[in-house]
């Protein structure tokens, strides 16, 4: 894994054109690290995910990927620029088999056999479970096995930039517990990730930054031992989670 | 009356291959860009037309004509999935607005048609040698079996394409979830577009096979086809491409066998009996699943 610093400066989103959900929000996020952003319920923080990888179209502001302005590349290019995306919602489709799902993963490179051959080959090394599965179809696996796929189609182009947004979201613990540990894997190895999540001490946990933003503007940042040391920040997520941190 | 009976199955599977071809296209249009095409059989009339001046003009049979036909009308498509159907796909309510936009087209590609072609019914001067096969009592036309030939290539190679290409896989994808197929880095425009191209060159094709295996065609014809085009989706399940095949051959075996006992209006009839029972018995059709996307 290759991860390249993702930069977003001053963006600015509008739904329908007028109803502003980011505002000035700025964030970086460096490879081999782990970015956390939190918040409460509206905060933003799938819509700066949805951004990034050009769902939503900006007001203001620019993205940029290992210092290239992205910020007028369409989603499809930004994923054959080395931006994977995993949403919330189910993502992988139900009726194609396993393998299928991840062949239109390598969907930018899908001319080069040899290439998607050795992609999906990768895939089943680090995912046996996949590997066992490669022919039945996805809808017929459990919620965590699905979620499993969704990361490895991910994963499947080698992507630059990887963003996941609540990957563990109605998940059983035993495998969230994998999720955060392939996270962090991830991280290790040099990609960018970027994750939202709801479960703050998780995210605090595996993050190396973290952003909190709150009604779609940048509220506080800092590195997960500024959140375990600064008490003000302990409130603040405290205050809007009734929550308290411990990392 | 077993030969009569015989004889209509027979004419089923053959007219109910060129309503599955009706309802494929219009069902893949319908699954990957949430857009009703009311004006489908508009676009089957044009190939139909397309078939009778490729003829008369440039003196090519209905087998040549096809890959023209399947081309020239795939450009068109690809086209006017750019003119129109785009804005209407980014609708909030893509199926309402499209039903109505498409219904009008329909309109005015019939009085087009009507104006470049005038009312007049016309057939395509076309007879293989020999004109019929018997198989016992049975007569089948050279020219039903030809087309049964190609409606049966057609559908193997749409089904080919879709089963096992990846950017038939990525159609089906889209089918499935419109909204995860930008994940994996499709241009969805892109996609969608080369839809509609086929979906009309399929129309187009379709219109080649009406004009061979059907007497006469004329410019007030479109709407039937379109009828049966979503008589055919709704019994094989709305998005299934699949689906459509055997939703079509069943609709054609219903029609064409109960035309051997009854008169072609009640025939008619049993066919939307048929299509009543099976939206009783599986609301979502033969191959349809709920909550599929």
């Amino acid at each position: 894994m290759h991860g390249v610093e993702l930069s977003m400066e001053n963006i600015s989103v509008a739904y329908n054109g007028d109803i502003t959900v980011l505002k000035d929000v700025a964030l970086r996020a460096k490879p081999g690290k782990v970015t956390g952003i939190i918040g409460p319920n509206g905060a933003g923080k799938s819509t700066v995910l949805k951004t990034i990888f050009g769902l939503l179209s900006t007001r203001s502001g620019t993205i940029s990927m290992g210092g290239r302005d992205i910020t007028n590349l369409k989603a499809f290019q930004r994923a054959l620029e080395g931006v994977s995306f995993v949403p919330q919602n189910r993502s992988a489709f139900a009726g194609l088999s396993v393998y299928d799902n991840l062949l239109l993963g390598c969907w930018p490179f899908r001319k080069d056999k040899a290439r998607i051959d050795r992609a999906i080959d990768g895939i089943f090394e680090r995912f046996p479970i996949l590997k066992e599965k490669r022919s039945s179809l996805a809808g017929s696996m459990s919620g965590g096995q699905q979620r499993f796929l969704e990361i490895a189609r991910a994963l499947v182009t080698e992507p630059k930039v990887i963003l996941l947004d609540e990957p563990t979201a109605m998940i059983a613990p035993k495998i969230s517990k994998d999720i955060y540990a392939l996270t962090r894997d991830l991280a290790d190895q040099g990609a960018t990730i970027i994750l939202v999540d709801q479960n703050v001490r998780q995210c605090a946990t595996i993050s190396d930054k973290l952003y909190i933003l709150e009604l779609g503007r940048n509220k506080a940042e800092g590195s997960r031992e500024d959140f375990a040391t600064d008490g003000q920040l302990k409130e603040m997520v405290a205050e809007w989670m009734n929550y308290k941190i411990d990392v | 009356m077993n030969e009569l009976l015989l004889q209509g199955l027979v004419n089923g599977i053959v007219v109910g291959l060129i309503y599955a071809l009706i309802g494929v296209s219009l069902n893949v249009i319908f699954g990957v860009l949430r857009v009703v095409n009311f004006a489908h059989g508009e676009f089957i009339v044009l190939g139909a037309y397309g078939a009778y001046f490729a003829q008369a003009w440039l003196g090519l049979s209905p087998l040549l004509a096809l890959p023209l036909i399947f081309i020239v009308f795939g450009l068109m498509g690809y086209g006017l999935y750019f003119v129109l159907v785009k804005r209407l796909a980014r609708s909030n309510d893509p199926e309402h607005a499209s039903l109505l936009v498409m219904f009008g087209l329909s309109l005015v590609l019939g009085a087009l048609m009507l104006l470049a072609f005038e009312a007049d019914a016309r057939s395509l001067n076309f007879t293989l040698d020999p004109p019929f096969l018997m198989f016992g009592n049975i007569i089948l036309p050279t020219t039903k079996l030809l087309g049964l030939a190609v409606a049966v290539v057609v559908t193997g190679a749409l089904a080919f394409f879709l089963y096992r290409t990846l950017p038939g896989k990525a159609l089906r994808a889209i089918i499935m979830n419109r909204d995860a197929i930008q994940i994996v880095g499709v241009d969805l425009n892109h996609l969608s577009a080369l839809t509609f191209g086929l979906g009309l060159g399929l129309a187009g094709i379709t219109g080649i096979l009406v004009s061979m295996i059907f007497p006469s065609f004329s410019p007030f014809i479109g709407q039937d086809y379109t009828l049966i085009g979503f008589i055919v989706i709704v019994l094989g399940g709305l998005g299934h491409p699949i689906g459509a095949v055997a939703g079509g051959i069943l609709f054609g075996l219903a029609e064409q066998t109960a035309m051997v006992f009854f008169s072609g209006t009640v025939a008619m009839l049993l066919g939307f009996v048929l299509l009543i029972a099976v939206i009783l018995i599986r609301p979502a059709g033969l191959f349809g699943v709920q909550n599929s996307r």
